[in-house]
């Protein structure tokens, strides 16, 4: 057993822990915080696939940014809120076997999925290479990016902005 | 000229159209313009006629549709039988606008009454000049619906839309028959054209059943547009429509399309005796049971309807005993005269406004020349010596004689004294003894009513002629002609034959003359000792009613029945379906609930039940 | 020089994936169905980059293309929020079984 395997071991059973822990919890904020475990886990197992510069933006964008935006979320509409358990019980069960059925036959789809060793140098100069492709090759998409990320905040803007008549 | 033969049927359907479209532009002058062009289709046919003394048959045709290896065409045959029925059908229905024209002056719908005049002469026009039997099936069609639209004229009027339905629908049975004949016809021979098919029988290539079978069928669409027994009850119905309606259907159009039919298809005919005897047997009875309602039938319409049945019988009898000659021949003289009869019996209606015999009388004063071209016609139906019925009807009774048919010949003769008694039982009672009307308020027959009457009235004398045994018999020669496939039937009539027609035409005068002017004998005694055959004779020996309670009431229990399978099976059945599409849809709109994660839980489990299949199935 | 295989990468990305649609399509709490819907991107983004380095044509873009996916559904987050915000003013509500307009 070699440390990456037991990295990755560490790694993906702290991922599946934490997403356990979002479906199992009752109180928001803890399932909240449960599936931030999930996303550093993630940002470990980038970086054993050679993808620092990823792993970094994980850390700073679903564990920092997004985290806090949905901690604000829950603080600002019902903090207290407890997740009772589906009033539905029904289609829980539809749904869970459903997604067990739909776990087996993706998983019957990758079981032997193989491409080769894999590539070696990724992880060389990797936020240089991630830079000269984005500013290259990828620059249109890039751009519009920005521009959805824009109206993003515009419409985030607006729609939550109180209204003047609501002020009255 | 022989060619622009097809324009004749053209004109007056020209004319229907424009009426038709313009109707609420022109009043007066649709119906000038529709006697103009009657004249002008008169006039044409009349000149080829003359070219076709000489050239004996002319065809024109074009090609109309083509399946698979089957030619149906359409054109033009001329030959003497159906130039002599056009010059005939164009001649009556120029003189019936003209009288129309005084006879429904006061009529707000005069231009209507003159399309459908034209439509019904133009269909009765191409009919006669049609080559093919599916082209004489359209047109025949068309005679059909002309008369429906005609008898129904007074739509406003119950009793003639029932009229105007009776026969319609009367005439669809016999129809039916026409179109099953001529399918199996078609069936057989594998052509319509009247040559091919004539051919195919004289050649024997048809079965001898088969072919009596197909002559009977068609001898059914006879029965019911001539007015046979036992499909006439529409014809005395047909009297509500306008008087010139009933001049025209009785005369030249309607009524002897059925004994056209039987003369164009007489090969077929000559081919099978059965079919022969059917004719001979069901003519001679409607001749004698039909003049014996005549006989005191009270309404002066339905007396000339129930004589024109009575006579389509004798010409239906003529031809089956190989009259054709005959029976074509006294085709020809009854237009004449029965339409003389019918503007006659308009005049007197137009002036006093009632159909009503006994309520009649003494109009010989004021209407001079009517009774005296009713009186002429009378003499003509009758047989009267000189007049032309008594050439055609001794013709037919030579036939009969000839064919030794010698109880219908019996049968005939005494048809044709009830003729000569119930005509001058009409005369009589209408024109002469007591007025029982104010006779001074009657006005001046207009000259539009007047000139056609007097026309047919020279005509009804002068028309047998053509075809005497004294003068030379052009008529029956030329209709035979070379054609191989007619006998020349004419008989050398006897003296004796003559002689017997004349004493029995006389003596129904007579006695017509003794009971209803000299009254030598009471009618109401005579009724009274009669009683039961007059109960019977007045209802028409029941027919109607026969019809009513075995077709109607049947029809109507049918109906009935389906009432109730209708409310109760197919009702139940309609319930079910809704009340089951009801509860689904209502069990559907509760599936739309607006909540989107149910919808996506529901699209993820269609989805995960596609790939499991897939998956299943060996996937990937 | 790695000695891992592909397959524990995207077995991993499919149970997180598994578990976040779970959630979505029966947890009660709209911010938790949003937070599924991240679990779920994560599934994806962790595909993208492991493809990335085993793919058939390893290469840089499966990189990029998880981070344009990691901006993409920042922006979604944002305005999800925005108008979960504005719905909650409306309803004072965050349960999503209230969440039924499309009915009409």
């Amino acid at each position: 057993m070699n440390g990456e395997l037991l990295a990755f071991l560490i790694l993906s059973g702290a991922a599946i822990l934490g997403g356990i822990l979002m479906i199992n919890l009752k109180k928001v904020v803890h399932m909240l915080l449960s599936v931030v475990l999930t996303f550093v886990s993630l940002a470990g197992i980038y970086i054993l696939l050679s993808a620092e510069f990823v792993a970094v933006v994980q850390i700073l964008i679903y564990s920092g940014a997004i985290t806090i935006i949905l901690a604000f979320g829950i603080m600002l509409t019902n903090h207290k809120a407890q997740e009772e358990r589906s009033s539905n019980r029904l289609r829980a069960i539809l749904v869970g076997v459903g997604v067990i059925i739909f776990f087996f036959t993706t998983y019957a789809g990758i079981k032997n999925l193989y491409f080769g060793t894999g590539a070696d140098s990724l992880h060389i100069d990797n936020t240089q290479k991630i830079g000269e492709s984005i500013f290259s090759h990828y620059v249109i998409p890039f751009e519009l990016v920005s521009i959805v990320l824009l109206v993003a905040l515009m419409g985030a803007v607006v729609l939550t902005r109180q209204r003047e008549e609501d002020d009255e | 000229m022989i060619e622009f033969v097809w324009l004749i049927p053209t004109l007056p359907l020209l004319t229907f159209i424009l009426l038709t479209i313009l109707r609420d532009k022109v009043n007066q002058t649709g119906s000038y313009m529709a006697i103009c062009l009657t004249g002008m289709a008169f006039i044409l046919s009349v000149l080829v006629f003359i070219q076709l003394i000489d050239a004996g048959t002319a065809v024109q045709e074009w090609e109309w549709i083509t399946i698979g290896s089957i030619q149906i065409s359409f054109g033009t045959l001329l030959n003497p039988l159906n130039g002599l029925m056009l010059i005939l059908v164009a001649f009556i229905s120029l003189l019936i606008h003209i009288y129309s024209l005084g006879y429904m002056e006061r009529d707000q719908r005069m231009t209507t009454f003159f399309a459908y005049l034209s439509l019904f002469t133009a269909a009765m026009l191409g009919l006669v000049i049609s080559p093919n039997l599916l082209q004489f099936y359209v047109f025949w069609e068309l005679v059909g619906l002309g008369s429906f639209l005609l008898i129904g004229f007074y739509y406003y009027k119950n009793s003639a839309k029932n009229a105007a339905q009776k026969a319609f629908i009367m005439t669809r049975v016999g129809d039916m028959g026409l179109l099953i004949g001529l399918i199996l016809l078609f069936w057989q021979t594998g052509s319509l054209q009247f040559e091919a098919i004539f051919s195919a029988i004289t050649g024997g290539d048809v079965e001898g059943s088969m072919l009596t079978l197909i002559a009977i069928l068609i001898f059914i669409g006879a029965i019911g547009k001539s007015g046979q027994f036992p499909l006439h009850t529409w014809l005395p119905d047909a009297m509500e429509g306008p008087t010139p309606v009933s001049a025209l259907i009785h005369a030249a159009t309607m009524v002897a399309a059925g004994v056209y039919l039987v003369a164009v298809m007489y090969p077929l005919y000559m081919a099978s005796t059965t079919a022969l005897m059917v004719v001979t047997v069901v003519g001679g009875f409607t001749a004698i049971y039909a003049a014996s309602i005549g006989l005191v039938q009270n309404d002066i319409k339905q007396v000339l309807a129930y004589s024109t049945i009575s006579q389509l019988g004798f010409m239906m009898l003529a031809m089956g005993t190989l009259g054709y000659t005959a029976g074509v021949f006294h085709l020809f003289t009854h237009a004449f005269f029965k339409a003389l009869l019918f503007l006659a019996a308009g005049v007197v209606i137009h002036a006093i406004h009632t159909q009503n015999i006994k309520q009649m009388g003494g109009l010989h004063q004021r209407l001079k020349l009517t009774s005296i071209t009713f009186a002429i016609g009378a003499l003509a139906i009758s047989g009267f010596p000189l007049f032309s019925g008594f050439f055609s009807k001794e013709e037919i009774l030579s036939a009969v004689w000839a064919d030794g048919q010698y109880g219908l010949w019996l049968v005939a003769l005494v048809a044709a004294f009830l003729t000569s008694l119930y005509m001058f039982r009409l005369y009589f009672l209408v024109f002469h003894g007591e007025s029982k009307q104010r006779l001074d308020q009657i006005g001046l027959v207009p000259k539009t009513m007047k000139i056609p009457m007097s026309i047919l009235a020279v005509f009804s004398i002068f028309s047998g002629f053509f075809n005497t045994s004294w003068f030379g018999s052009y008529l029956g020669d030329w209709l035979i002609g070379d054609n191989q496939m007619l006998t020349n039937t004419h008989h050398g009539s006897s003296i004796g034959v003559m002689l017997i027609a004349s004493i029995i035409s006389i003596g129904g005068i007579i006695l017509a003359y003794m009971i209803y002017v000299k009254k030598s004998f009471d009618q109401t005694s005579l009724q009274s000792s009669f009683s039961g055959t007059y109960k019977l004779l007045a209802n028409k020996f029941f027919m109607d009613e026969f019809y009513h309670t075995s077709f109607v009431k049947g029809a109507k229990g049918v109906g009935k029945i389906f009432v109730y399978v209708e409310r109760y099976g197919v009702g139940f059945l309609l319930a079910f379906i809704r009340e089951m599409l009801t509860t689904l849809s209502k069990s559907g709109s509760k599936t739309q609930t607006g909540q989107t994660q149910t919808y996506a839980a529901v699209a993820f489990l269609g989805m995960v039940l596609f790939t499991a299949i897939y998956i299943l199935k060996g996937g990937y | 020089m790695s000695t891992l295989p592909l397959q524990p990468f995207l077995i991993l990305a499919l149970i997180l994936f598994c578990m976040g649609l779970f959630g979505a399509l029966t947890k009660r709490n709209t911010i938790i169905v949003l937070v599924c819907i991240e679990l779920m991107l994560n599934a994806v983004n962790l595909n993208l980059v492991a493809f990335s380095k085993y793919g058939a044509q390893p290469d840089i873009t499966g990189q990029v293309f998880s981070l344009f996916s990691i901006t993409i559904a920042a922006a979604e987050v944002a305005v999800g929020m925005a108008i979960l915000i504005a719905w909650y003013r409306n309803k004072n509500s965050v349960n999503i079984d209230e969440v039924d307009e499309l009915k009409d």
